[in-house]
């Protein structure tokens, strides 16, 4: 550039800055718009060298006198156009920065106004292509970050300045689907270049892409630009290579963002593998990704993107090894045994899935090769999830197996368990039938299109049911309506032998008889007998109990189970001491099997629930407690208060006076003097394990009924005077069982500290958790926090908030009233 | 709260044997009677106007009655164990027996008389079950001509129970006859061919019964369903309704003659009604302490008259008057 036209620049400029005469600045800015032409020859050397000064010189005129001068038609051509015509990446700095730095002020109003007109002509998208067009602009480091942190960014940048008054525009919905278009156009554009022979690089456009993704925008992004490349990649083999181009541009640190948001967007593997191409085996973080993280680790994601993901490996021969490395590593994390204990039940079931597909996806040969894997998946991971309390564990663990045996060459020894099917197997069940569901994958609102068309049948049996009683009053004349029915209750299933009558006699007919129908009728009948005979009951108490305990289910009686429950739970009632002596010491005895003894708990549980109910007026054992009440010191209250009432009564007159309800009686809990006997047995020889039990070890299962029901025991003795007693030696027992490894134990454990809590008056809580306060309340907070069992966390919370209320009670006594 | 289930009218003892059979006989002018056969082989008429017994018929050495029947005025049927059917003549106070007729069945299948009325010249026609156990032989009576063989082609069983009646048509009478393996068979008496047949129920057929007016049946087994079917136009047998019982076993089903209510007689006890037309329950009849054997409708010509009998095994029958009201 010839020094003089240089000079004329920096003068015309310098008035633009300096001048205050009016005339001079519009005559520069007519001069200076000269060089913004595309037919200027000094256009290039203008716009790198002096294109920046100058639009920072016309930002400082906004608040100058020529600018207010300037007729309203001349500003766009004098000023605005400036903004427009030249490099789009240095107007858009510009213009942030001024929006950045300046204060409400009218020049901020045309700024920003300037900035919608920018985004609006397509300034971006001429922005992008100029970063892509064949070598054409190769910026610094630094200028590149600034430019994308800047395009990325302007949707916060202008939101924090202009608060509520930031225009649609710069709203990220509007931004990010503008940028997306951009992007699909420089895309297309790409197309067009390369099919002329000229060369493109998409860095720019793939980092850009990326830093919108890895800033949370994927989803805006990919809803534009997911179904147009779709679309485009379907009938374009250049497009299908562009856009492969474009992901591998895709700097490593935001591919996790960029891959995550492909693969939620489509939803099937064909348009996945035509978007993506084999990035997955050049790019390392790529393959990460979609091997490990998107499999592994997130399991939060749809089934859909699971049957995309798998379904993308599966379809092309050269992603095949990946499949089987991810079989591989699914099955290694299906069968790890601490994975099972410490993660979440959803993370389980979505590996499950995961493990599920890809088994039907692979070919028999392929499965040939991987039978060594999936043995010895089958080894452990059967036995850790049959092992495991939890109960979708278990049935996950039979799902599976089921499945998996099917797969190995051992036709003969297949697995087969029997479960019930829930929601969750169905839909464990369900991902393995891809047939069905391939067609349907290819829309998003998948589940809502099912239940669309699932709906239809039953309408059509509901016309059905209407048109019913239509052809039933053609045919009214043939039904029997004209009789009506006598009272049919009275028919029952009869009974080939005669209930028993006596207790001694039912007792008899369990221990010895060997007619089934016999021991049926004196099954159902137990419960009523030791109810209705009580002094007879009290005498067998122990023996029948003993009887019951052993009893099996010889002859599969109906309600077996509930009748034995029923009648033991009758007998502890009836006479809780012996009994409750008997069960408690027979629990940690020798040669019970683990069913008796969750019955026995469970008989403790039933019998201790009903013992706290107040006594119902029915109830035969009322008399027994009201016969010891009477000797209350309540007799002159009583008295005086009758009286008042019948006094106020004589002189009250009521209308519509309803049936005056009798307030509730009050009668002596019948638990609180015996729940030390069902209670501390019951703590005893816990820590002695024998050769058929060992409650600390392996029968984890019992321990965590154990405490469950040891929490309610302590959860019903409250105002009982034995409940500080019981709280220090539930405490003390469950503290050494904190951080068992399964969760139904810790859940016990968080069950009877709850129990505590609420049922030990909080001056003695205190007392016994002084040392440990603060221990307990780091334990709780962490097991809210960190413990894979949601039921865990939600017990843990109600024990932070139980504890911070004894402890506020007992610090501010005056605070709680 | 729907009616508690009703008493019975009245019960008769003194059978001193197991009631295995019961038929009325009211409608003709006298007292109404019924006749009823013990296990101990005798048949009593007794009189419903004194609730007593008039008569005792013994005439089968002692076996079991199994069935009776009325042909007129003056002749009863009974059928025993003792491989005869016994005719008596019971005019002006006699009772002895008139005529026999040897059948050979050790079986329990109840008999079955058609009257052909004034056409047929005062005849009827006796069908039963013969020595071989699965045919099935129809006679005329009184002249003890055979006039057909039925026997099924298949390997079917015993015959278990049949009955035969003489439809609108005007054709030759049909049968239908249930057999042990389950099954029923529509037969064309006149020409001795079966017509269709029907497997209804899994275990044996222990007693059926057909309403000719609607063309329809119903059957009962060892198991706790009660099967209805009916005859369409081809006179093929087809399956209806059925009817679910809380305790198995029927021993004998009967529809009373207006076409309005079935009765069952259950070894669970106790009488169960239906309604006919679609088997809906309508009442369980407590009275008895053991198997009830049999259950009848009498033939009253008043509707208000009209009375259920069960006869059971603990020696008693019971009377019952229930959906009386027109």
């Amino acid at each position: 550039m010839e020094a003089e036209v240089r000079l004329k620049i920096t003068h015309c400029v310098r008035a633009v800055t300096q001048s205050r005469d009016t005339e001079d600045v519009f005559d520069a800015l007519r001069t200076l718009s000269g060089y913004l032409d595309d037919r200027c020859s000094d256009r290039g050397e203008f716009c790198r060298i002096f294109y920046t000064p100058l639009l920072q010189a016309l930002v400082k005129g906004l608040n100058s006198d020529w600018f207010h001068k300037m007729p309203g038609s001349q500003r766009t051509e004098l000023w605005g156009s400036f903004f427009l015509l030249g490099p789009p990446d240095q107007a858009l700095l510009t213009l942030l920065d001024a929006i950045t730095s300046s204060d409400p002020s009218a020049g901020l109003e045309h700024l920003v106004s300037m900035l919608e007109q920018f985004l609006s002509t397509g300034r971006t998208e001429v922005l992008l292509w100029s970063r892509c067009e064949g070598g054409a602009v190769t910026d610094s480091l630094q200028v590149r970050e600034v430019l994308l942190g800047r395009l990325v960014g302007l949707p916060p940048l202008t939101a924090n300045k202009l608060k509520t008054d930031t225009p649609l525009a710069f709203l990220p919905q509007q931004y990010f689907s503008l940028l997306a278009n951009d992007i699909l156009s420089v895309l297309e554009k790409t197309c067009k270049a390369l099919r002329g022979g000229q060369d493109c690089s998409l860095g720019f456009v793939g980092q850009l892409l990326g830093k919108a993704c890895a800033q949370g925008h994927t989803a805006l992004v990919f809803r534009t630009l997911a179904p147009r490349l779709s679309a485009n990649t379907l009938s374009d083999a250049l497009w299908r290579r562009v856009s492969v181009k474009l992901l591998e541009n895709v700097p490593d640190r935001w591919m996790e963002a960029v891959i995550t948001g492909l693969v939620q967007a489509v939803n099937d593997p064909d348009t996945l593998s035509r978007i993506l191409g084999n990035v997955v085996l050049k790019n390392q973080k790529a393959q990460l990704v979609i091997t490990h993280k998107l499999l592994l680790l997130q399991y939060h994601h749809k089934d859909c993107v699971l049957r995309t993901l798998l379904g993308y490996l599966a379809q092309d021969d050269e992603r095949r090894p990946l499949l089987c490395q991810v079989l591989r590593a699914l099955c290694q994390a299906w069968s790890n045994s601490s994975a099972v204990k410490h993660t979440t039940v959803e993370q389980q079931v979505y590996v499950s899935k995961a493990l599920l597909l890809c088994l039907t996806l692979m070919t028999p040969q392929e499965i040939e090769h991987q039978q060594e894997v999936l043995r010895q998946c089958m080894l452990n991971g059967m036995q850790c999830h049959l092992d495991s309390s939890v109960v979708r564990v278990r049935r996950i663990g039979m799902v599976v197996g089921e499945h998996i045996s099917q797969h190995m060459d051992t036709p003969t020894a297949r697995l087969s368990f029997q479960y019930e099917h829930d929601e969750e197997t169905r839909a464990l069940l369900h991902i393995t039938q891809p047939v069905e569901t391939k067609p349907d994958s290819a829309h998003s609102p998948e589940p809502e299109m099912e239940v669309k068309t699932s709906s239809p049948p039953p309408s059509t049996e509901s016309s059905a049911v209407a048109s019913q009683p239509a052809a039933q009053l053609d045919s009214d004349l043939d039904s029997d309506d004209e009789l009506t029915p006598y009272d049919m209750s009275a028919d029952e299933v009869k009974q080939t032998c005669a209930p028993p009558r006596y207790v001694r006699d039912c007792l008899e007919g369990l221990l010895t008889s060997e007619d089934p129908d016999r021991v049926c009728a004196c099954l159902q009948a137990a419960e009523g007998l030791l109810r209705r005979h009580i002094s007879t009951t009290k005498e067998v108490s122990v023996e029948f109990t003993k009887v019951l305990l052993h009893m099996e289910d010889k002859y599969s009686t109906a309600n077996f189970l509930f009748h034995r429950q029923r009648a033991m739970v009758a007998l502890a009632v009836t006479d809780p001491i012996p009994v409750s002596e008997y069960l408690t010491t027979e629990f940690h005895s020798l040669n019970y099997n683990l069913r008796q003894r969750l019955d026995m708990l469970e008989v403790i549980a039933v019998a201790v629930q009903e013992l706290s109910q107040p006594v119902t007026n029915r109830n035969e054992s009322t008399s027994l407690v009201t016969v010891v009440s009477p000797d209350q010191p309540g007799n002159d209250l009583k008295h005086w208060r009758q009286v008042v009432e019948e006094r106020i009564k004589s002189k009250t007159r009521r209308f519509g006076k309803g049936p005056t309800q009798p307030p509730p009686k009050a009668t002596p809990n019948r638990y609180a003097p015996v729940a030390g006997y069902f209670f501390f047995p019951l703590l005893r020889n816990y820590d002695r394990p024998q050769a058929t039990f060992d409650l600390l070890g392996s029968d984890h299962l019992v321990l965590g009924q154990l405490l469950s029901t040891l929490g309610l025991l302590m959860h019903l003795a409250i105002h009982a005077p034995v409940a500080t007693q019981m709280g220090k030696a539930l405490l003390d027992f469950v503290w050494a069982l904190r951080f068992h490894s399964d969760q139904s134990v810790r859940r016990g454990v968080l069950m009877c500290v709850c129990a505590v809590f609420l049922a030990m008056p909080s001056q003695s809580l205190l007392q016994e958790l002084s040392d440990d306060l603060l221990d307990t309340r780091a334990w709780l907070a962490d097991v809210a926090e960190t413990d894979v069992d949601s039921d865990c966390r939600n017990l843990a919370v109600q024990c932070l908030i139980l504890q911070e209320r004894s402890v506020k009670k007992e610090l501010h006594p005056d605070s709680q009233m | 709260m729907a009616r508690p289930p009703p008493d019975p009218q009245f019960i008769l003892r003194g059978v001193g044997a197991a009631v295995n059979t019961l038929h009325f006989s009211c409608d003709r002018p006298g007292p109404p009677l019924l006749f009823s056969g013990s296990a101990k082989g005798a048949v009593h008429i007794w009189n419903l106007d004194t609730r007593r017994s008039e008569n005792v018929l013994d005439g089968h050495g002692g076996s079991s009655v199994i069935w009776v029947d009325t042909l007129n005025r003056e002749t009863v049927l009974s059928q025993g164990r003792d491989m005869r059917v016994c005719l008596w003549r019971l005019g002006e106070g006699r009772g002895e027996v008139s005529d026999c007729v040897y059948t050979g069945s050790v079986g329990f299948c109840q008999c079955c008389v058609l009257s052909r009325g004034p056409g047929g010249g005062g005849s009827s026609l006796l069908a039963y079950a013969s020595e071989q156990m699965e045919e099935v032989k129809v006679m005329e009576l009184p002249s003890k001509v055979p006039v057909s063989s039925l026997k099924p082609d298949k390997k079917l069983g015993m015959v278990m129970c049949l009955k035969m009646w003489q439809p609108d048509s005007g054709e030759g009478p049909l049968l239908v006859a249930g057999y042990e393996d389950g099954s029923l068979v529509l037969w064309d008496v006149s020409l001795g061919r079966p017509l269709s047949s029907l497997s209804v129920h899994p275990e044996p057929v222990m007693c059926l019964t057909f309403d000719p007016s609607r063309q329809r049946g119903v059957s009962g087994s060892a198991e706790n369903i009660i099967r209805s079917w009916a005859l369409d136009g081809q006179l093929n047998l087809q399956q209806q309704e059925t009817v679910e019982l809380l305790n198995p076993g029927i021993s004998q089903l009967c529809v009373r003659g207006d076409g309005k209510i079935l009765a069952s007689a259950g070894w669970d006890h106790q009488v169960r009604v239906f309604g006919w037309k679609k088997l809906k329950p309508l009442a369980v009849l407590k009275c008895h302490s053991d198997m009830v054997l049999s259950v009848a409708f009498s033939d009253h010509s008043d509707p208000a008259k009209r009375l259920m009998a069960a006869g059971s095994k603990d020696q008693r029958i019971s009377f019952w008057s229930i959906y009386n009201q027109t």
